[in-house]
């Protein structure tokens, strides 16, 4: 009869092992690797290493065909330890699968090593429900619904632009959304600024828009800004998140939001309409243009309206 | 179409429109798409960045133009589109 020291050392011999720092590596190639956590479900949503996948042991050899197709892609498996894992990982092999790394030390090494790790809450049965067409999606199912749930998403403006980006934002499930606007409702935004009603009139949009958010979504944290953003303030408001939408409505702002964006490497996703028209696209530091690339000055004053 | 592209950013999914400005006319229901480069004479992202921190927001004079030489917007743009919400 074998033992497990026998049956591990076995592995090991046809299972290349690297350590976190090269998959962490690997993870920001250009051909970054599949990874798969074959922990069981609740030690993976306790902590794991966000690129992975969960597919528990048990049922490995069932699932790894919907995870990955092509058996010569790179597949790198964890667990705890580095000890599941390579036994795993030796079945891959058995099955085909041509380039099958195994994490050494496992998700406790990684995590050990500093490197970021998250964290889930179960998703409850409402969840589950309310999200359930996102589940249908391929590119996003639970795992990416679990991603959105993380996210924080800073909304500035909560007017025209501000309003329907809000309202879809909730609606997916962005965990966090912050609303920055120092004005209050007047009776001409409610012909396009969806996130008011009749009633909110003269008060501050944050708190209405607030309340309409929550409304629809309970699960998002609605964080109100009753305030304008300013060079003072700019810097100290974005760094809490992970993306800016801006619905600004002038000029001065998008320009002062532009180049925050630009310093703090915050990705703006820019909108803007004007009559029937409108335009939008996104301004990532250093993957493209920003803003006073596209308008290295505003148009004269009077020609377009604020 | 900013809550979509805020979606496909926080998933990492799809064609983000980074270096594309999607624009939309809805009274003839037409979408265009425009090329956007990188300026390297850009004052912010440029090769010679001379905007470094957000000091120029601060001296109350035109903050919004900040090339002295004032060149003009690139050809592949359109006129800017009203600023508003």
């Amino acid at each position: 009869m074998k033992t497990l020291r026998e049956m591990l050392a076995e592995a090991r011999q046809v299972v290349p092992e690297e350590g976190p720092g090269d998959l962490q590596r690997r993870l920001k190639s250009d051909t970054p690797p599949v990874v798969i956590d074959v922990r069981d479900p609740d030690e993976y949503r306790d902590g794991h290493i966000e690129a992975a996948t969960n597919i528990s042991r048990g049922f490995l050899e069932f699932r790894i065909g919907g995870a990955v197709s092509d058996p010569s892609t790179p597949v790198v498996l964890y667990c705890q330890t580095g000890l599941r894992s390579v036994l795993a990982a030796k079945q891959l092999k058995e099955l085909g699968y041509q380039n099958v790394i195994n994490l050494g030390g496992g998700y406790q090494k990684w995590a050990q090593s500093g490197l970021p790790v998250v964290k889930d809450v179960a998703m409850t049965p409402d969840q589950i429900q309310r999200y359930s067409r996102h589940y249908l999606l391929p590119q996003v199912g639970e795992k990416g619904q679990r991603k959105l749930l993380r996210s924080r998403v800073l909304l500035i403006g909560a007017g025209g632009l501000g309003s329907p980006t809000a309202l879809y934002l909730a609606a997916a499930g962005v965990g966090t959304l912050g609303l920055m606007d120092g004005d209050v409702v007047d009776i001409t935004n409610l012909q396009r600024q969806v996130l008011h009603t009749t009633a909110d009139i003269g008060k501050p949009k944050v708190e209405s828009g607030t309340r309409t958010l929550k409304a629809l979504n309970p699960d998002v944290n609605v964080i109100p800004l009753p305030t304008r953003i300013t060079v003072d303030n700019v810097m100290d408001v974005i760094k809490d998140y992970d993306l800016i939408v801006d619905g600004s409505d002038n000029f001065e702002t998008r320009y002062l939001v532009n180049d925050a964006c630009y310093l703090a490497g915050k990705t703006n996703v820019h909108g803007s309409i004007f009559q029937f028209e409108g335009m939008a696209t996104v301004f990532a530091p250093n993957e493209g243009p920003c803003y006073r690339c596209l308008y290295p000055s505003p148009p004269p004053a009077g020609l377009v309206p604020s | 179409m900013q809550a979509t592209e805020a979606v496909k950013l926080l998933l990492g999914i799809g064609e983000p429109l980074v270096g594309r400005l999607l624009t939309y006319d809805a009274l003839g229901m037409r979408f265009r798409e425009v090329r956007l480069r990188r300026d390297p004479n850009c004052p912010l992202c440029g090769s010679t960045p001379k905007i470094t921190d957000l000091s120029i927001h601060r001296t109350g004079g035109d903050a919004c133009s900040a090339t002295p030489n004032g060149h003009p917007a690139t050809a592949a743009a359109p006129a800017p589109a009203r600023a508003g919400g």
